[in-house]
C-alpha cells in the first residue's frame, strides 16, 4: 500500500475542481454493489483502466480487479486512494478523457460512503502498536521534570530515527535494542549521581577574576569584549577553573556594563564553559551559561548572576604528562555576540559596542541549601527514616514511583524496588547509595520508558490522557493539576480538556513542543548543513579570518543560518500564541525576526538580537513560511535556489503530499544537463533540459511548476530576481570596499545582472509569476487542502503513529469543526484533544 | 543456592522464548570450556569508505573499458579477470594473491536512498525504502551471534565518528536488528581501553561481585516488566517483548563479562600505538583505528568487526574536512565526489587504498598456525555508491584475505548486466566461509562460488 500511495502521490496535485464552486446536483447512485455496477465501475473503465489494468498498471496501481466489495482484504486502502485522488482531481492526467465534474462527485460520494459504513461497522482493533517509547526528547524533558534540574543526556543516547517530512515519535519507528537499554542505564545511574548527594557538606570550589582596563592606548582595554580581535588576558580570553565537581549546582556570578556607541541600546553578551575557545584544537566543546542583554554603562557597573549544573559542561580531559594525567579543565568565556547584520570581521572593532566586564567568580556546588531541594524532594525529611526504616524506604519509592509512572504505583511495583533496595543495600552500604541504585532502576523500566496504553481500565485512561497530553504539548511528563484532574476523573471532559490544553500552550515548555514539531514537519535540521558558496555569499556565515582554522566556520557563534530556524519555530509559536489561523503559513501579515534578519531580509528599523514580531511590507517580499530562509536555504544547493527540493517541500509540508524519491534508474540532472548542479547560477535551465527526456519528463512536469515561483529567492534565502550571468567570474567580494550594507548591496548588484523568470503554469492551474501569485493561488484554491494537511499532521504527531483509511472521518469531522473558526491554530489543537482518535476515550464516558 | 535455581530458570525461560536469533549467547552454556580456545580463529571485517570512488568514464560504475584504461580509476583494470594493477590500485599490488574485485553488486534495499544515504545498508543489505524503516540485522552480527560466545566481546563496532547517526545518515555499519542499531565507537584511547583495561584497574573480585549484583537486579527487572507485558493488547505486548529481549542481552553480557574475568586480559604492547591522536592527521588516525582492529584480532578479543571510515554525513565532525589535511586538498572532502578534480580524486582513492593495505600487510605479516593472520581474516572494503553520481547501484567492492577459508583471489570478478545478483549472495558466502551456515541473508538468490573457485 505505502507503494501505490507513494507512486501515486508522485503524481502532481491538480486544483481541486471538487468540491469548489460546484452547483450541479451530485447525481445519486445507490449505495450497494448495484451501484457498483451501474455507475463505478463504468466510470473507472471510461477513465481509467486503460491505464491502470493488468498490464500497463502505471504507477502500479490495479484497478481492474476492484469489484466494489469495499470490505475485501486490503480494499478500504484502495478505495480511500482512489477517493482521494478523484477528490483532489489529480486523475485522469491532463489530456486525457476528463469526467463530467457530477460524475466525478457522485462517484467519490459513493465511495465515501461506504468506507464509512465500513469504518463505523468493523471495530477491528488497530495493528500498530500504540506503546510508545519515550523519544530521546521527551526523555531529556521528562528527566528534567522528575529529577527538578536539567541535565543533558541526549547526547549519550543513540539518535532517534530521522525521516524527512516524518515524526520520529511514532511506535513503529521508536525501537529498543540492548544498546539503547544500556545507554539508558548509564543515563539513570548518571542522573541518580547527580539527584541524591551524599549527606556530608561538599566542599566548595571556587575561582574569581578581575580585570583591569590596561592597554587603552593599543585601542580595546583589558577588561573588555570586543566582537572580534580580542587580546589575550581579557574576558573574552575566558577564567580558567582552578577546581571543579564532577556534579552540582554552580553559581557564576558577574560584574559587567556596555560601552554602546551612538543608536546602538544593548549587547548582547554570552557567557560558554567548557574548553578555552582561544585553545587550537580540532574539537571545541562549550556549552551556554546564560546569555544576557548588556545596556548599562560602564559608570554604573550592574551585578549578574547565573546558575546551572556542571555535569551539563564538558570539561577538557587532562593531557598525560610524564604518565600523569593532569586533571580535567574547564574555561568560562565571554562572547560579545553583537550582529547588526553587517559584517563583523575586525576591521571595524572599535566602532562596535564592547562588554566591560569587572570581575567574574565561579562557585560550586551551592551549599545555601543542604541537601539541595532536587535530593529532599526523592528522600524527604521525616522522623520515618530513624524510628521505621523500612516504611521510610517503602513511602520514598511510592512517592517516587508515582512521578516516574505518571500514575500511582500499586503496592506490587512498590514492593519489587523494595526488594531492589535489599538487594543492593548489603554492598552499597549507605541508604543513598542504595536508593540511588534503586531508583535509576525505576527509570529503566518499561513503565518509565513507555507511555503504555491502558486498553479498558477507566481509571488509567484518565492518566494516560494526561500524559498523552503533556507529552503531545510539552514532550514531557505530566504535572501536578494534570495529575490531579486525572485522580479525580474529570480529565476527559471536553470543557477540562480545552481548558488544560490551552493552559499548556501558555506554558514556556510548549516552546519545545513548536520546535520539535516544526523541525520534522518542515525538514527543517537540512538547512544547517547544506554547503554555503562563499564566493557568492561572503557576509552569510562567519569565518575564521587567519590561521590554521582559516576558512572554517567560527564556531559557537550563532549566524543569521541559526538565527532562521529560531525564526521558523519562533513564527509557528507565534500563531499559535495569537490563535491565528493555519493560512498565516502560506501569508502573513508580520515576521518573525531579528536585527541580523531584518537586515538580511532588508528589512528597516528592527534593533537587538531577540526575535520578536514585526509588521511587514510587500516590498520586504516576506510573509509566511514560503519565503522564510530555513526552507529556502534548506532547499537549496548553496550555489542556487532548486526548484525541485522547493517544489517537494511544498507539497510534502504545505499541501501534504507524499512525493516519491527519483527512481534509481533515472539518470541524474548533471547527466542529462552537462552541467553540475552545484555550480549552476540557474537550475531552472538544467531542469527544461532534463525535462526534454521523456524519461524525466513524466515526473518532472508534475513537480517543477511548483518550485519554478520560488526562483526569485537565492540559496540564502533573500530576495533576488538577478542572478550573475553564467559563465563570468564572479568580482570577488573586498571587505573594505563593501564593509556596510549599502556597499554590500552594491556589490550584489554589480555581480547580478542576469533577470530571473519565476513563471510556470502548475499543472491543471493557471499561470503563475513569481511568490506573491503562488501564495494567492494557494489561498484562493487550496485552502482546505492546506488546512486538512496541518490537521494531520499535528494529529499524527499527537498519537504517535501514522494515519490511516480509518482516521480519514474523525480529519473530516476536525476539518469541519475548524473551518467554522477559520482554521484557527489553537481552536485546531483543542479540537484535536477532544476527538476520540487522539483521547481513546468513547464519548459516551466524556459526556460529549 | 537459591540464586543458583533461580538462575537456571532464567536461562530455561530464556531458551523457551522464541528469541534464538537475538539471543544467541544462549547457546553458550559452554563458556567456561576450554577446547573452544583450540580452534583456530576464522574473522571477518566490514569495512566502509563514503562518497563512492573515481572512475572517469566509468557509466554507472562499470569502467568503459577504454584502452588503456585510465590511471586513476578505482578499478585496477578494465577487464574483469587477473589483476594488473594501476596507479590508484597500486599499494595493493604487493597483495595481489590476497584480494579480489568485485564489480556489479550491491543491495536493491538502498537502491532509492539516494548516495547520501545508501551507507546504511553497506553490511546490512535491508529494503530500507519500502519495508524496513529501521534497518536490519548486519553481517558481522549475523556471525557475532553464532560464534561471539568464543571470544570476549562478541564484535567490535568503530568507526570515525562514533554513534548511530540515524536514518538515512548512519554513522555505523552494525546492527543487531530492526531499529537497533550499535553505536560505533570512535575514540581510540576509549577502543584501547574497552578492549584491553575493562575493569578500569578495580580488582576483579571486586568486578566480579559488581556483575553479581547487576545479574540479579536485571532478573528482578524483567519480573517487573513481564507484569506490565501481560496487562497489554497484543501488538504493544511484541513491543514489550522487544524490551525483555533488550534487557536480557545486558543480563546475558554481565554474566559473559564475568564469566571472562576468569581469564586473564591479554598483555598488549602500546608501542607505536598513539592513542591520542585526532582526526587532524588522518593517516594516524585511520591506522590506529585499523591497528586496534589488528589487536583486537591479535589477541583473538574479537573475530568480527565493522569499520565505517567516513559517512556521507560528516559535515558536522571533522571528517569534514580530512582530505584537506591527508591531500592538501582546499575544501570539502565531499566536495571531492561531486566536482571529482582529475588531480586530486585519483590521489584521493590511492590515499585511501594505502591505509587498508597497510591493515592487510599487517595480518600477512603475522603469522599463524601454517599461514599468516590474512588467510584466516576475510575483508571486505567498498562503498554503497560507484562515483559522483548519486546512483546507489554498483558498489565499488574489494575482498581480501581468507585463502585458508576457502577464499581464491587474484581477479576482477565482475556481474553488471545479465550476470547481476544481489550483493546479499556475497554476504551468505563470507558467512559461510567464517563457519556460518546461513542460507539466505537479506535479499540472495544463493552463494556466490565464484570467490571460491
Amino acid at each position: 500500500m505505502n507503494r501505490l500511495r507513494f507512486f501515486l502521490a508522485a503524481i502532481i496535485v491538480a486544483i481541486a475542481s471538487f468540491g469548489n464552486g460546484f452547483t450541479l446536483p451530485a447525481e445519486e447512485i445507490p449505495r450497494t454493489a448495484a451501484g457498483f455496477k451501474s455507475h463505478v465501475a463504468p466510470f473507472l473503465e471510461t477513465y481509467c483502466i486503460h491505464c491502470h489494468d493488468s498490464e500497463t498498471s502505471k504507477g502500479q496501481i490495479t484497478l481492474h480487479a476492484l469489484n466494489g466489495d469495499l470490505s475485501a482484504g486490503r480494499e478500504p486502502e484502495r478505495w480511500d486512494l482512489i477517493l482521494r485522488i478523484l477528490e483532489r482531481g489529480e486523475m485522469p492526467p491532463e489530456g486525457e478523457l476528463q469526467p463530467e465534474a457530477a460524475e466525478r462527485k457522485g462517484v467519490a460520494e459513493w465511495i465515501a460512503a461506504g468506507l464509512r459504513e465500513y469504518v463505523q461497522q468493523s471495530h477491528q482493533p488497530s495493528l500498530v502498536p500504540a506503546t510508545r517509547r519515550l523519544t530521546n526528547f521527551e526523555y531529556q524533558n521528562t528527566v528534567r521534570d522528575l529529577l527538578g534540574f536539567e541535565l543533558k543526556l541526549i547526547d549519550q543516547l543513540p539518535q532517534d530515527p530521522v525521516k524527512p517530512y516524518h515524526f520520529n515519535n511514532t511506535a513503529e519507528m521508536m525501537r529498543i535494542g540492548p544498546e539503547q537499554l544500556d545507554r539508558y542505564l548509564q543515563c539513570a545511574r548518571r542522573a541518580m549521581a547527580s539527584a541524591i548527594v551524599d549527606p556530608a557538606m561538599p566542599v566548595v570550589h571556587q575561582t574569581r577574576m578581575e580585570w583591569k582596563p590596561w592597554g587603552l592606548e593599543r585601542g580595546m582595554g583589558g577588561d573588555e569584549v570586543g566582537v572580534w580581535g580580542n587580546r589575550r588576558g581579557t574576558p573574552a580570553g575566558g577564567m580558567g577553573l582552578k577546581s571543579f565537581p564532577k556534579t552540582g549546582e554552580f553559581r557564576v556570578r558577574m560584574q559587567a556594563s556596555a560601552i554602546l556607541p551612538a543608536g546602538v541600546n544593548e549587547l548582547p553578551l554570552r557567557l560558554v564553559m567548557g574548553y578555552g575557545l582561544g585553545e587550537n584544537l580540532a574539537t571545541l566543546l562549550v556549552e551556554p551559561i546564560a546569555d544576557i542583554r548588556l545596556s548599562n554603562n560602564p559608570d554604573e557597573p550592574q551585578v549578574f548572576e547565573f546558575r546551572g549544573r556542571i555535569e551539563n559542561f564538558p570539561p577538557r580531559p587532562g593531557l598525560i604528562v610524564k604518565e600523569t594525567r593532569q586533571p580535567d579543565s574547564m574555561v568560562i568565556t565571554l562572547q560579545n555576540l553583537y550582529d547588526d547584520g553587517t559584517l563583523n570581521d575586525g576591521e571595524r572593532n572599535l566602532a562596535l559596542p564592547r562588554a566591560v566586564v569587572n570581575w567574574l567568580e565561579f562557585e560550586a556546588p551551592i551549599t545555601d541549601v543542604w541537601p539541595p531541594l532536587h535530593h529532599t524532594r526523592i528522600l524527604f525529611e521525616s522522623p520515618l527514616r530513624e524510628s521505621d526504616p523500612p516504611a521510610y524506604i517503602q513511602e520514598v519509592l511510592k512517592r517516587f514511583l508515582a512521578r516516574a509512572y505518571r500514575r500511582p504505583a500499586t503496592n506490587e511495583e512498590v514492593a519489587r524496588f523494595v526488594a531492589v533496595y535489599e538487594l543492593v543495600l548489603p554492598e552499597l552500604g549507605s541508604l543513598e547509595a542504595a536508593m540511588r541504585e534503586t531508583l535509576a532502576m525505576v527509570m529503566i523500566s518499561p513503565q518509565f520508558l513507555y507511555h503504555t496504553v491502558a486498553k479498558d481500565d477507566v481509571v488509567l485512561q484518565q492518566y494516560e490522557l494526561s500524559a498523552k497530553l503533556s507529552y503531545f504539548l510539552w514532550g514531557s511528563m505530566p504535572d501536578d493539576e494534570l495529575l490531579r484532574l486525572a485522580e479525580e476523573g474529570k480529565l476527559a471532559e471536553p470543557s477540562v480538556i480545552e481548558a488544560q490544553v490551552r493552559r499548556l500552550l501558555a506554558d514556556q515548555r510548549s516552546y519545545q513542543f513548536v520546535d520539535n514539531f516544526t523541525e520534522q514537519w518542515l525538514s527543517l535540521a537540512k538547512m544547517k548543513t547544506v554547503p554555503i558558496n562563499r564566493e557568492l555569499f561572503p557576509r552569510f556565515l562567519y569565518y575564521v579570518p587567519l590561521g590554521e582554522r582559516a576558512g572554517t566556520e567560527v564556531p559557537y557563534r550563532p549566524t543569521i543560518r541559526d538565527y532562521m530556524h529560531q525564526e521558523t519555530v519562533g513564527f509557528m509559536a507565534e500563531l499559535i500564541r495569537r490563535n491565528a489561523s493555519v493560512l498565516n503559513v502560506v501569508d502573513s501579515d508580520f515576521a518573525y525576526i531579528n536585527q541580523p534578519l531584518a537586515a538580511h531580509y532588508g528589512v528597516d528599523g528592527v534593533e537587538g538580537i531577540h526575535l520578536r514580531p514585526v509588521p511587514i511590507k510587500p516590498e520586504h517580499h516576506l510573509g509566511g513560511l514560503l519565503t522564510h530562509g530555513s526552507v529556502l536555504v534548506g532547499n537549496g544547493t548553496g550555489s542556487a535556489p532548486h526548484p525541485i527540493y522547493r517544489a517537494v517541500w511544498l507539497r510534502e509540508a504545505i499541501l501534504g503530499d507524499e512525493v516519491k524519491p527519483p527512481p534509481a534508474d533515472v539518470p541524474a540532472l548533471t547527466d542529462t544537463a552537462g552541467e553540475s548542479a552545484e555550480k549552476a547560477l540557474s537550475i531552472k535551465d538544467l531542469l527544461a533540459a532534463h525535462r526534454q527526456k521523456t524519461s524525466c519528463n513524466e515526473c518532472h512536469v508534475r513537480l517543477d511548476p511548483w518550485g519554478i515561483p520560488f526562483e526569485h529567492y537565492n540559496a540564502i534565502g533573500k530576495f533576488q530576481p538577478f542572478v550573475p550571468k553564467e559563465g563570468t567570474r564572479v568580482n570577488a567580494f573586498n571587505k573594505l570596499a563593501h564593509a556596510n550594507l549599502a556597499g554590500y548591496a552594491a556589490y550584489l548588484q554589480s555581480i547580478n545582472t542576469v533577470e530571473i523568470h519565476a513563471d510556470s503554469r502548475v499543472p491543471r492551474g493557471p499561470e503563475i509569476d513569481g511568490i506573491e501569485e503562488l501564495k494567492s493561488y494557494l489561498l484562493n484554491l487550496r485552502r482546505e487542502e492546506i488546512a486538512e494537511n496541518m490537521i494531520r499532521r499535528l494529529l499524527t504527531y499527537s498519537i504517535g503513529r501514522e494515519l490511516t483509511y480509518r482516521d480519514r472521518f474523525a480529519v473530516e469531522d476536525l476539518i469541519k469543526q475548524t473551518k467554522q473558526n477559520e482554521f484557527k491554530l489553537q481552536d485546531m489543537i483543542v479540537a484535536i484533544c477532544q476527538s476520540e482518535t487522539f483521547t481513546g476515550i468513547k464519548p459516551q464516558h466524556s459526556k460529549k | 543456592m537459591s540464586k543458583n535455581s533461580w538462575h537456571l530458570n532464567r536461562r530455561e525461560m530464556l531458551r523457551g522464548g522464541g528469541v534464538a536469533l537475538a539471543l544467541p549467547l544462549l547457546n553458550s552454556m559452554s563458556w567456561g570450556r576450554e577446547t573452544t580456545d583450540q580452534e583456530l580463529p576464522k574473522r571477518m571485517l566490514v569495512s566502509y569508505f563514503a562518497y563512492g570512488a573515481y572512475m572517469p568514464g566509468a557509466i554507472n560504475g562499470v569502467p568503459a573499458g577504454n584502452d588503456p584504461h585510465d590511471d586513476w580509476s578505482w578499478w585496477p583494470c578494465s577487464q574483469p579477470g587477473p589483476l594488473t594493477f594501476n596507479k590508484s590500485s597500486a599499494p595493493f599490488e604487493p597483495l595481489k594473491d590476497y584480494i579480489t574485485y568485485l564489480r556489479g553488486l550491491d543491495h536493491q534495499g538502498g537502491w532509492t536512498m539516494g548516495g547520501h544515504s545508501s551507507g546504511d545498508v553497506f553490511a546490512t543489505g535491508a529494503d530500507m525504502t519500502e519495508h524496513e524503516k529501521t534497518n536490519n540485522i548486519s553481517i558481522d552480527q549475523v556471525a557475532a551471534n553464532l560464534h561471539g560466545h568464543k571470544t570476549r566481546y562478541a564484535s567490535l563496532v568503530l568507526g570515525t565518528e562514533g554513534g548511530t547517526g540515524s536514518y538515512g545518515s548512519s554513522k555505523t555499519l552494525s546492527h543487531r536488528g530492526p531499529g537497533q542499531p550499535i553505536p560505533s565507537l570512535h575514540k581510540p584511547q576509549d577502543i584501547f581501553n574497552r578492549l584491553f583495561n575493562p575493569y578500569a584497574g578495580q580488582g576483579v573480585e571486586q568486578v566480579r561481585a559488581g556483575l553479581k549484583r547487576e545479574a540479579s537486579i536485571l532478573d528482578l527487572m524483567v519480573d517487573h516488566s513481564r507484569d506490565l507485558q501481560n496487562r497489554l493488547g497484543r501488538e504493544d505486548q511484541q513491543k514489550m517483548e522487544e524490551y525483555l529481549e533488550s534487557i536480557r542481552a545486558i543480563e546475558q553480557r554481565v554474566e559473559r563479562t564475568s564469566q571472562w574475568t576468569h581469564k586473564p586480559l591479554p598483555n598488549v604492547d602500546t608501542k607505536g600505538l598513539n592513542l591520542e591522536v585526532s582526526h587532524k592527521d588522518p593517516q594516524e588516525y585511520i591506522r590506529c583505528m585499523y591497528d586496534l582492529i589488528y589487536l583486537a584480532f591479535q589477541t583473538d578479543s574479537t573475530r568480527f568487526a565493522t569499520l565505517m571510515l567516513e559517512s556521507e554525513s560528516s559535515s558536522n565532525s571533522e571528517m569534514w574536512n580530512y582530505a584537506t589535511y591527508a591531500l592538501g586538498y582546499k575544501g570539502a572532502t565531499h566536495d571531492i565526489a561531486h566536482k571529482r578534480p582529475a588531480d586530486y580524486s585519483g590521489q584521493w582513492d590511492r590515499w585511501r587504498a594505502e591505509q587498508h593495505a597497510y591493515f592487510l600487510q599487517r595480518l600477512r605479516a603475522t603469522p599463524e598456525a601454517d599461514g599468516n593472520m590474512l588467510d584466516r581474516t576475510i575483508v571486505l572494503w567498498g562503498s554503497a555508491h560507484p562515483h559522483a553520481s548519486h546512483s546507489g547501484r554498483n558498489y565499488p567492492l574489494h575482498l581480501a584475505g581468507g585463502n585458508k577459508l576457502g577464499l581464491k583471489h587474484g581477479k576482477l570478478l565482475a556481474f553488471e548486466g545479465e550476470r547481476k545478483v544481489p550483493m546479499a549472495n556475497l554476504f551468505v558466502s563470507m558467512l559461510n566461509a567464517v563457519d556460518v551456515p546461513v542460507e539466505k541473508f537479506a535479499d540472495s538468490t544463493g552463494t556466490m562460488d565464484e570467490i571460491r573457485s
